[in-house]
């Protein structure tokens, strides 16, 4: 498998009034060509901040690459100027977002909207173009794309909205779809239409995606390997079999368990997660999950722990999963 | 037999939106809420589902319709009355950001029903019941005097929650409570839910578009499409045995987080959106998505009747799905 964005040891803080935020800590993973990817946890953990810094969307300042290295396709995307920028973005990496709302210009048609990339980057005339954003909106199963073009984001559904956002995304037939939340503003019909879409896009054109989500089902669906995110660090990496079949860190554990299943007696109950995450103007020093996780030991407080590999793709940090702590794990009789 | 602690019955909720046209957007529904049970609402975005909770509690006058709580149609109250009355009911809402006044102390946005019906002889009982209801919810005496901003989601939708019981209602409509947390807070409040309702006997009507999180917490569940109620059972026979071809689609549609499983179900994918609830026309509002649509349903709107006991549909091909249903699994 080769290898097409690969990140190195990223940590990414924003300078405030009230000190530093460290809202990525040291992340390293890759995405293979082709593949889909999914990047999980909870809001705030840092999820969507590294799919900014891949784009260098992030504002800076606020934010800055504190250590670490995005490598696409061998090139460091931290030390790109932003003219570089311009023509990776939206080109060889593309982005669809959680609301197509916000994300359409909404006083500009929806046929400009797609057209204005591949004229910039493909250098298209204008009716070649216009020939394209119309194959696309047929791609993307929008009904009378020739009608479609002339109208505003308004006029459109939800779920139409968001099938223009990924031909908008698609148009230039990226290597790399980051798609951050792409069905959580959706209704589960629709959503059920837009993965589906995805998945034969995918299937057509070879794209890798990285998909940012919270939803448990939605991560069973689609992808190959899932990355679970927490306090700004990775916990675990596996397969999606490994991870739903045979999660290794307690975070991971804890949030499975805490999604009712369509198969689960109404008398059982749900296993919640006492607290919240860790306030990541003052990290702490060890695990993150620390104060939350009821197999803590006095280690998790001060060190965070190495990567344990279980399997080639399948690796956790947690003390627990370190060989000398399984005489530990076996004695506190659990 | 038990009496249903509120009957609905063909509430209706027009709104005017303008040019002689008129959004139905909950147009004739009709079921009953037993004591103690937790009655689960969904459907997907416009279907009507929060304005028939806001309908049924008056907090919207309604177009049409009657609810039945204590023998009383509450939609004939006087001001006066319906006042009176409302200490019985109350709403948990979506939005923990916006359902709290940001210059309110968390005391004072708790003891506020309590300041509206003089439910207290003097400050000091008023603060002692604040406390108590923080801890009930789970905070604690020092979260009184702070302000909304200083909490998590989950910690607001607590207040919020804390607020709602304050005049210890029979019966409380909970708008998407959990929708706008993450996953793991979504279970510890949802748990809170549950427990309260054991201790005080607390009847709910749990609106959401979560379907799997409505089964776990609801005893039965009703699936509304384009303001029509569309299907009625006991949860798990609604999950397990779906005959309205909506309420098919719609369950077939949750991605289950189980990769063996979600990747080897047949999906039912609907075509197209959900229409536009402004003057629909009479005849079977789910129609143009449904794959057993027949000439009959572009004609007239089904009845809702009883299929199974306590399963109800509103399809004009339920018998034939259930029959056909049936003899596949002999």
């Amino acid at each position: 498998m080769e290898k097409l964005l690969e990140v190195k040891d990223l940590a990414v803080s924003f300078k405030t009034y009230f000190g530093e935020v460290e809202a990525v800590r040291g992340i390293s993973f890759h995405v293979n060509k082709g593949e889909t990817v999914a990047l999980v946890g909870e809001s705030g953990c840092g999820k969507s901040v590294t799919a900014s810094s891949i784009m260098q969307l992030l504002p800076m300042p606020p934010a800055f690459y504190k250590r670490g290295q995005i490598l696409f396709e061998g090139e460091d995307i931290v030390k790109k100027s932003e003219k570089e920028m311009q023509k990776i973005r939206g080109n060889k990496i593309s982005m669809i977002f959680q609301d197509p709302m916000t994300s359409l210009n909404p006083t500009m048609r929806i046929g400009k909207q797609i057209v204005e990339g591949l004229i910039k980057h493909q250098k298209l005339s204008k009716k070649e173009a216009e020939e394209k954003a119309i194959e696309m909106l047929n791609l993307v199963s929008v009904p009378q794309p020739e009608k479609r073009i002339k109208q505003y984001p308004h006029e459109f559904s939800g779920g139409m909205r968001q099938r223009v956002m990924i031909a908008l995304a698609m148009v230039s037939n990226p290597k790399l779809l980051i798609a951050d939340e792409p069905t959580t503003a959706l209704d589960v019909t629709v959503q059920a239409q837009i993965l589906d879409l995805m998945k034969s896009i995918q299937e057509k054109l070879g794209t890798s995606i990285i998909l940012i989500t919270h939803d448990l089902g939605v991560v069973a669906d689609m992808c190959d390997r899932v990355i679970v995110m927490y306090g700004g660090q990775l916990m675990e990496e596996g397969t999606v079999y490994e991870i739903f079949k045979e999660p290794r860190h307690p975070y991971t554990r804890k949030l499975l368990g805490s999604v009712p299943r369509l198969d689960m007696s109404r008398s059982e109950t749900l296993h919640s997660i006492p607290g919240t995450p860790p306030d990541l103007y003052k990290p702490p020093k060890g695990c993150p999950f620390y104060d939350r996780c009821d197999e803590a030991m006095v280690i998790c407080k001060e060190h965070m722990p190495e990567k344990e590999y279980h399997t080639n793709t399948h690796y956790s940090c947690c003390w627990l999963n370190h060989p000398m702590a399984a005489g530990v794990a076996e004695g506190s009789g659990e | 037999m038990v009496e249903p602690l509120i009957s609905v019955r063909n509430v209706k909720k027009y709104f005017d939106v303008g040019g002689g046209k008129t959004l139905k957007a909950v147009d004739g529904i009709s079921f009953d809420i037993y004591p103690g049970e937790t009655f689960g609402l969904v459907g997907e975005s416009g279907c009507g589902k929060s304005t028939a909770g806001r309908t049924i509690i008056r907090l919207y006058e309604p177009s049409g319709g009657e609810v039945i709580f204590n023998g009383k149609n509450i939609y004939e109250l006087s001001h006066h009355d319906m006042q009176a009355i409302r200490r019985d009911f109350q709403m948990i809402f979506q939005d923990p950001y916006a359902s709290l006044d940001p210059r309110m102390t968390v005391e004072d946005i708790i003891a506020e029903p309590l300041d509206l019906h003089k439910a207290y002889k003097n400050a000091d009982e008023r603060h002692d019941r604040v406390i108590e209801l923080l801890k009930l919810v789970g905070l604690n005496e020092e979260h009184a005097s702070r302000f909304p901003h200083e909490f998590s989601g989950g910690q607001r939708q607590r207040i919020g929650i804390a607020r709602a019981l304050a005049l210890r209602p029979k019966f409380i409509v909970c708008d998407e409570p959990i929708s706008a947390l993450d996953v793991s807070i979504q279970a510890q409040v949802v748990n809170l839910l549950k427990e309260l309702q054991e201790e005080m006997g607390l009847t709910y009507l749990f609106i959401a578009h979560d379907l799997s999180m409505v089964r776990y917490i609801s005893d039965r569940v009703g699936v509304m499409y384009l303001g029509h109620m569309m299907e009625l059972a006991k949860s798990e026979e609604l999950y397990e045995n779906p005959i309205h071809p909506y309420t098919q689609a719609l369950l077939s549609a949750i991605p289950i987080p189980n990769p063996e499983v979600q990747r080897s179900r047949h999906r039912i994918i609907l075509e197209g959106d959900v229409p536009s609830p402004i003057d629909p026309e009479d005849n079977c509002r789910f129609v143009e998505r449904c794959p057993y649509a027949t000439k009959i349903c572009k004609e007239k709107e089904p009845d809702f009747v009883e299929v199974l006991e306590g399963h109800y549909v509103a399809c004009h091909r339920a018998k034939e799905i259930l029959d056909k249903k049936l003899t596949s699994t002999k």
